[in-house]
């Protein structure tokens, strides 16, 4: 068969690389298939346009390794990410982020997840590709011009010279037993064997030094110093031609950027002229009686209980003995540096006016910060109301109470 | 497997050789189902009845069994339908099982009354928005009483129920006019399935959702989490694969469909039970991890009564034989190519599923006016269940026996039954 078709390689003996057989349909390679696996041999292999069911009983081929290098790669990744979020959240740089534990494993579900994945899925692509050996730049069938169907309508099967029960005769008739449309001898290819094309050469190189550059410049920039400003490639809207307040603008005669109100006017919503209700004072005085706006009512008692149990227990506790969340646990650090809140029932805040009470919520004392762009003024003095009733609760003797319920007492 | 797949015309090979009609099989499991359904339902109507607490002992344990066999019919039509959608081929063989299944949808409506009516009345201890007057007490449940209230409700019952009727019974007629079509008018049917089947899922994925949110979320009104239908419907997907598996070879035991249906569909469908076990994971864990993360009080009250005492060993439980020991088990295709393996882990699964909605209502249940503080099993919640179960098979036998087992006429069999799956 080799005479009428000569394969497109230089003159000179080229040894024989294998023997190459033709077949019209799916049906015909299975029987083929089958025959020569029965024959023994072992270097073989056949080719088809589209996946043949059954090939892989009829070739007798094993299950492949595949998915077992899935697996390991999965358990890897899972490993990994559960080790790597390990290291660092809990160990390298522990950081409390929602009040979770610093490992929480729930939080690093979803990158466990994703590693396991990720890596089944490359080592699965890498796998295939190494155990069907490619990428392969070239091939001794690539020379034979009938081979060019097989991504058509051919079927071919070619058993390998290498194999050792291949002999250039027995194994050619054993082939024509099986009825092929035609028999070919595949020589080995002198052309381009076993080399990769030059520029595919270069490109990978080009790519390999290419990949190492982000890693110089990284480490170039951990171990040296550097006063120009760092590189900003995401902007953030971080500059933006605008001014903010308190900063300096030349275009004002006052370098002012922020411009003070026009004499004489009171923005909407300032015009705060009632001093006892907005700045709890009379006068000169702290004032010691509530405000005329306030309604001294079991509703407003509400809204001051509800209101110090948003705003003030998480420092001074439930009922205002100083011992909220935020004060135990900055105690329990002992860091030395806190001022612990105080008992709102002690005596001198028992003696204080309300007038005062209302200013230092309003702007703060200590390190108690001001509340009043939190707290609405009504509010505030809710609260105040509120702390009264505290203060009063522990204040008490027996002679407060209803006659009937001091009986009930002896 | 070799017996069909020579043949290029498969559909020939089949009819000549297969049996497709259960007939008096149908009949015996019939009456053996259906009795042992009333007899257990008996028994525990006895013994909820010894419990003296207003049906509520009862209502629980038939309302875990009613959601878990309701996995399995509104799972039977959520396959159907996308078998349609995808115009799938290796699945014409197992199709009119799964369409027998679904067409259960009427006999689910009928066992969901012990529970819907006393809700509709307003007379129910399990749901508490089933009185309005236990509603308006609570600030958070106020605003939900304009969804969460008995008539709106009852529209919603009849809808859910009707629709998965009218589709189910859409599906099974169409399919098995199409047994004595001519060879265009059921190529003709294919389409018109497939037409119908697009919208009808938009629909299904709704009513499932919000039937799950009705029947099982709401037994806590405080609580909320718009993951649930997905949660529900993982397992729906999940039972109906493992009770296909189960279901045809339990046919083939008795000689059905024993050269129709071969080791490449169980196959298919043994991923699929190995795919929904990782989905049902997913989708458990990320409604899990939104508010465990957020921290939000009324979120996570309802996983913080799931994770105490004996819950929480249940949780546990549910996490490590519901997906990690499943998931290993399954990932071999060996396993899904081997049917006592996989009849192994369909059961293993279909146990893990009743587990899981356990886990979802029983947590409810009060005594003497407290919660259970510990996983209260007891003989009630088997009783309930088999009696459940076997009404639901016995309907399905009954609708089965008559009827042919195989879509014999669909144009896609001699392909689905040529299936080969690697």
């Amino acid at each position: 068969m080799s005479d009428d078709h000569k394969p497109s390689i230089k003159p000179g003996p080229a040894p024989v690389h294998g023997l190459l057989a033709e077949y019209d349909t799916p049906g015909q390679i299975l029987h083929a298939a089958k025959h020569i696996r029965k024959a023994g041999f072992t270097k073989w292999d056949t080719y088809t346009p589209f996946a043949v069911h059954g090939i892989d009983d009829a070739m007798g081929i094993k299950m492949t390794k595949l998915p077992w290098f899935t697996l390991v790669a999965g358990v890897c990744g899972l490993l990994t990410a559960i080790t790597l979020q390990w290291w660092t959240n809990a160990v390298d740089y522990p950081w409390i982020v929602s009040g979770k534990p610093f490992w929480s494993i729930p939080a690093n579900v979803p990158i466990m997840f994703e590693l396991t994945v990720l890596l089944s899925a490359i080592t699965t692509l890498v796998g295939m590709l190494m155990l069907n050996n490619l990428p392969h730049p070239s091939h001794p069938l690539d020379q034979v011009r009938r081979f060019a169907r097989v991504t058509d309508d051919k079927f071919f099967l070619m058993i390998e010279a290498s194999d050792p029960k291949f002999d250039d005769v027995e194994t050619r008739e054993l082939l024509a037993e099986t009825h092929p449309v035609a028999i070919e001898a595949v020589l080995e290819d002198r052309t381009t064997a076993e080399k990769l094309p030059t520029g595919l050469v270069y490109g990978l190189v080009i790519v390999a030094v290419a990949s190492v550059v982000p890693f110089a410049l990284a480490a170039k920039a951990r171990y040296t110093k550097s006063d120009s400003p760092r590189i900003h490639l995401i902007q953030d809207m971080d500059s933006q031609p605008k001014y903010k307040a308190q900063r300096e603008n030349s275009f004002f005669a006052d370098n002012r950027a922020t411009r003070p109100a026009i004499d004489g006017t009171v923005a909407v919503g300032d015009a705060r002229d009632d001093d006892k209700f907005y700045k709890g004072k009379e006068g000169n005085t702290w004032a010691r009686t509530f405000p005329s706006q306030i309604a001294l009512t079991e509703a407003t008692m509400d809204r001051g209980r509800q209101r110090f149990g948003i705003y003030c227990t998480p420092c001074h506790g439930q009922v205002g003995q100083g011992n909220g969340m935020v004060s135990m646990r900055a105690d329990s650090l002992a860091q030395g540096t806190w001022v612990p809140p105080s008992n709102v029932t002690q005596a001198n805040l028992r003696e204080m006016p309300v007038g005062e009470l209302f200013n230092n919520i309003s702007y703060g004392v200590r390190n108690m910060p001001g509340y009043a762009p939190q707290i609405k003024t009504e509010d505030r003095w809710a609260i105040i109301m509120y702390v009264r009733a505290l203060q009063r609760s522990q204040s008490g003797s027996v002679s407060d109470l209803p006659p009937d319920a001091r009986a009930s007492l002896k | 497997m070799a017996k069909v797949s020579k043949g290029s015309n498969g559909a020939d090979g089949n009819a000549a050789g297969d049996n497709i009609r259960l007939a008096e099989v149908g009949q015996s499991l019939f009456v053996k189902a259906a009795g042992v359904g009333v007899v257990a339902l008996g028994i525990s109507a006895v013994l909820g009845a010894g419990e003296h607490d207003g049906w509520n002992r009862f209502s629980h344990s038939y309302l875990v069994a009613f959601v878990w066999v309701m996995t399995i019919g509104a799972g039977a039509l959520w396959w159907i339908t996308i078998q349609n959608i995808v115009n799938s081929h290796w699945s014409t063989v197992i199709r009119r099982v799964a369409e027998l299944i679904a067409s259960n949808a009427p006999i689910l409506a009928v066992l969901a009354l012990p529970i819907v009516v006393p809700l509709i009345l307003g007379r129910s201890d399990m749901y508490l928005w089933s009185d309005v007057n236990r509603m308006l007490g609570h600030e958070e449940l106020k605003h939900k009483i304009p969804y969460l209230n008995t008539k709106f409700f009852a529209i919603r019952f009849v809808f859910y129920f009707g629709f998965w009727t009218v589709l189910s019974y859409f599906f099974l007629n169409r399919s098995t006019g199409q047994d004595n079509e001519s060879e265009k008018a059921a190529a003709k049917t294919v389409v018109t399935m497939r037409r119908v089947a697009g919208p009808a899922m938009i629909v299904f994925a709704l009513t499932i959702t919000f039937c799950a949110i009705d029947l099982i979320m709401s037994l806590d009104p405080r609580w909320f989490s718009t993951m649930f239908g997905v949660y529900y419907f993982a397992s729906c997907v999940l039972a109906i694969n493992s009770s296909l598996a189960l279901t045809l070879m339990w046919l083939q035991s008795k000689g059905r469909l024993t050269s129709s249906v071969t080791v490449h569909h169980f196959h298919d469908l043994g991923k699929m039970v190995f795919a929904f076990t990782v989905f049902w994971a997913y989708v458990g864990f990320s409604q899990f991890m939104l508010l465990w993360y957020a921290n939000i009080p009324e979120e996570t009250l309802w996983f913080k009564e799931r994770f105490a005492n004996s819950w929480g060993t249940l949780s546990w439980v549910l996490l490590i034989c519901h997906f990690v020991i499943p998931f290993f088990g399954l990932l071999s295709r060996w396993v899904k190519r081997n049917r006592k393996a996989l009849a192994f882990w369909c059961c293993w699964q279909l146990v893990m599923i009743y587990l899981d909605m356990y886990w979802l209502v029983m947590p409810t249940l009060q005594k003497d006016g407290e919660p259970v503080r510990e996983v209260p099993f007891q003989l009630i919640d088997l009783t309930c269940w088999i009696g459940v179960l076997a009404l639901f098979i016995a309907a399905l036998a009954y609708r089965a026996k008559g009827r042919e087992l195989l879509a014999k006429n669909d144009p896609r069999l001699p392909k689905s039954l040529a299936f080969e799956n690697i």
